[in-house]
């Protein structure tokens, strides 16, 4: 009984909305009916040419809301538009260009994802697919890249052919070397000798979006390594570089923790061949600061003021340790004990890190498997200058480092003495000149160590009177060198560019203080003559010629002349 | 140890917010545009590519490679010459050096005719070299592309 009057009730309720429905179309169709007769209400009292002029007017309303309709389904069509679906435009119709169509068309083309930080762009995450068919459908024949040759700065995989991964390139630097060198302990006799593979290094950069990127280095030396003895390898292979950069504002930009190269003076940062024109890399460059000099660290970098670039970096700390890798202790220490024995014969005598001879060649902190041989930190920076108004064409830079220890666990003298805590703290200022409209380059660098407690560094109490460190290391080089445009040759323009550079290091000032007998020899007094050629045919590869002369305070002196040709590209 | 995070932080904060959204994106399409020929009305002409400003004018968007990462720059042309070159999107770490205005304002004024070498009428920038060469290259092959477009 209460479910039939339920029905009832509803069907009530449904009869009356029908009937209102209905009483409102017929006083819809009635107005229309009425609409053109009260158009032409005015004119009803004329004659035929006013009937004339009705139909005119209806015709007129006809093709109105035929109109009205279109733009309603434009813009019906333009707002679904953002979800990705196709926009019919008239072809005839040249509109003006949205940022949002530009952008579009160009993820279709690029295969780049578009930066989606523009305020104007509401679509930002429309899939590539579909902005390439709005592009095809919208908007006349549209080239893909200009038409060009292979020309570089195009080409992601080795400057030679497009990425097959949309954001990804692999570059490769390389170095050959050959010649003829006096070998110091051989009594100074000429060799003829090579490392036609010095260095060959894989740089894989991936953009995981476009403020996040990844990039690597592996490197192979010396031809790479091998262990039997038809090899006759005994090169490295290493990852040199591996990082990720967040990259949030101008000002800030964060590196996360990895392998990165420690930003003292320029060519640290900036080492590939086509950067120097010496076959060996600048002297300084050599020890004093310790190139390749890469470390476990973290960086953020930015920009401060127009030309004006920072970076600042935690890493670990240099190492006052080097000899070999197994000579570590599973306790993370050095080999403990006392007496003059090599830690690679069993015994407890340890080779140093930081000495006269070397400066910081062998201090560099280990990059694999936890086994860094203390806990100190190291903080450098940066600041990198550029182009100033006044002087265009000059850069500079001025960078430092500091770590309070560089002293490892159980460190010790051959004596037996507990050896403390040492620290470090490096300078470096260098400028790179080119002088506006002409070939002429200078450079100029000066870099300066010093050290908190030379009789706590390993050098002073290792026995050995001949590589003792004072309480500082300092070095200074200047070099001038002119661009010469050599023409087009095989299709390619080539350019000369001879060069000197003089370079003065001192790696054994007064300051000793320590364990053993302080009698250096004069080998930690070093000037260095180069002069040389490089010829670049394009910019990516570089023939090199140096012959180099040096000069230390020794008797008989440093027997280490050399006249050296070279290779080296980058792309 | 804690005293230092109280003294940074706020400051970290405060940058991290007040500071632009942008470490790759320097300006927008729209944005050159304006820049290269204030209060034009652009027609496409080439798709994502090439505009006619209703003013006279030509502008293009192009990329080349820096050392491994793609830069996103324009080219304004007027008249056969360059009018502006703008960095629209650097993303390398290294050699961001050419945004800056002296280096780009060194393409004002050049032609078809203007050799456009680095190491000739153009400076190079040490630590930049690759992205001022190729930068170069680039505005050199748009200028011979849309140089006599009117």
């Amino acid at each position: 009984m209460a479910t039939i009057r339920k029905e009832g009730r509803q069907s009530s309720v449904r009869a009356r909305f029908r009937r209102g429905a209905m009483g409102l179309a017929a006083a819809v169709v009635l107005v229309a009916a009425r609409a053109p007769a009260l158009a032409g209400v005015g004119e009803s009292t004329q004659s035929a040419s006013g009937n004339v002029t009705n139909q005119a007017l209806l015709e007129k309303l006809d093709a109105m809301e035929r109109r009205v309709k279109l733009l309603e389904g434009e813009l019906k069509r333009k707002n679904s538009s953002a979800d990705g679906k196709l926009q019919a435009q008239s072809a005839s119709d040249s509109k003006p260009v949205t940022d949002k169509s530009a952008n579009k068309a160009k993820k279709a083309q690029d295969q780049t994802k578009a930066a989606p930080n523009d305020a104007h762009q509401d679509d930002a995450h429309q899939t590539p697919s579909a902005a390439a068919t709005a592009a095809d459908v919208g908007q006349p024949a549209t080239p893909a890249k200009p038409a060009a040759a292979t020309k570089p700065g195009e080409k992601a995989i080795f400057g030679l052919v497009d990425s097959p991964v949309a954001g990804l390139s692999i570059g490769a630097y390389g170095e050959i070397q050959f010649g003829e060198m006096q070998n110091p302990a051989a009594g100074g006799q000429w060799q003829l000798g090579s490392d036609p593979a010095r260095r060959f290094v894989l740089l894989p950069t991936y953009d995981i979006t476009d403020n996040i990127i990844f990039n690597a280095e592996i490197e192979f030396e010396h031809a790479g390594t091998g262990f039997d003895n038809d090899d006759k390898l005994h090169g490295t292979a290493e990852i040199e570089q591996l990082w990720v950069d967040f990259k949030i504002a101008d000002q800030f930009n964060w590196r996360a923790p990895g392998i990165d190269l420690v930003p003292i003076g320029y060519i640290n940062q900036h080492h590939e061949p086509t950067e120097f024109y010496s076959v060996f890399r600048p002297e300084l460059y050599n020890g004093l600061i310790p190139s390749t000099w890469k470390a476990p660290s973290t960086s953020a970098y930015g920009t401060v003021a127009d030309g004006v670039r920072y970076q600042v970096m935690l890493s670990a700390a240099q190492e006052d340790f080097g000899d070999a890798y197994d000579c570590r202790t599973d306790a993370n220490t050095v080999p403990l004990g006392s007496g003059t024995t090599p830690c690679t014969a069993g015994g407890a005598a340890y080779f140093p890190g930081i000495d006269g001879l070397n400066a910081l060649t062998f201090s560099n902190p280990p990059l694999g498997d936890f086994r860094q041989l203390s806990n100190s930190l190291a903080v450098s920076g940066r600041l990198d200058f550029m182009e100033p108004a006044s002087l265009p064409g000059l850069a500079w830079s001025l960078s430092g480092y500091y770590t309070p220890n560089t002293t490892p666990r159980g460190a010790h003298g051959d004596l037996g003495n507990l050896l403390g805590q040492s620290s470090l703290a490096m300078f470096d200022a260098e400028f790179r000149y080119r002088v506006p409209q002409s070939g002429l380059e200078l450079r100029g660098e000066g870099v300066y160590v010093t050290f908190g407690n030379p009789a706590n560094l390993r050098a002073n109490n290792d026995t050995d009177p001949t590589d003792n460190v004072g309480k500082h290391m300092y070095g200074a080089s200047g070099e001038v060198a002119y661009h010469l445009p050599l023409g087009t040759i095989l299709h390619s323009e080539w350019e000369a560019v001879p060069f000197y550079r003089y370079t003065y290091e001192d790696l054994q000032t007064g300051g000793f203080a320590g364990t053993d007998v302080n009698a250096p020899t004069g080998a930690g007094q070093l000037q260095f003559h180069n002069v040389g050629v490089a010829v670049f045919p394009s910019p990516n590869l570089v023939l090199k010629a140096t012959y180099q002369r040096v000069i230390n305070r020794a008797p008989g002196g440093a027997q280490s002349d050399s006249a050296l040709g070279g290779l080296g590209f980058f792309f | 140890m804690t005293e230092w995070i109280r003294w940074t932080a706020p400051a970290a904060v405060v940058i991290s917010v007040s500071a632009p959204a942008y470490a790759v994106q320097y300006l927008s399409v729209e944005e050159a545009q304006a820049l290269a020929f204030p209060s034009a009305h652009f027609s496409e002409i080439q798709a994502g590519h090439v505009w006619k400003a209703s003013t006279g004018g030509i502008f293009v968007i192009d990329h080349v490679i820096g050392k491994h990462l793609y830069i996103d720059f324009a080219v304004a042309l007027e008249g056969g010459h360059v009018r502006r070159v703008d960095i629209l999107a650097y993303r390398e770490s290294y050699g961001g050096e050419i945004r800056s205005p002296s280096w780009l304002a060194q393409f004002v004024g050049k032609t078809g005719a203007s050799p456009l070498k680095v190491g000739d009428d153009i400076r190079n920038i040490s630590g930049a070299t690759l992205s001022s060469l190729h930068v170069t290259d680039g505005v050199k092959k748009i200028l011979a592309q849309y140089g006599n477009l009117r």
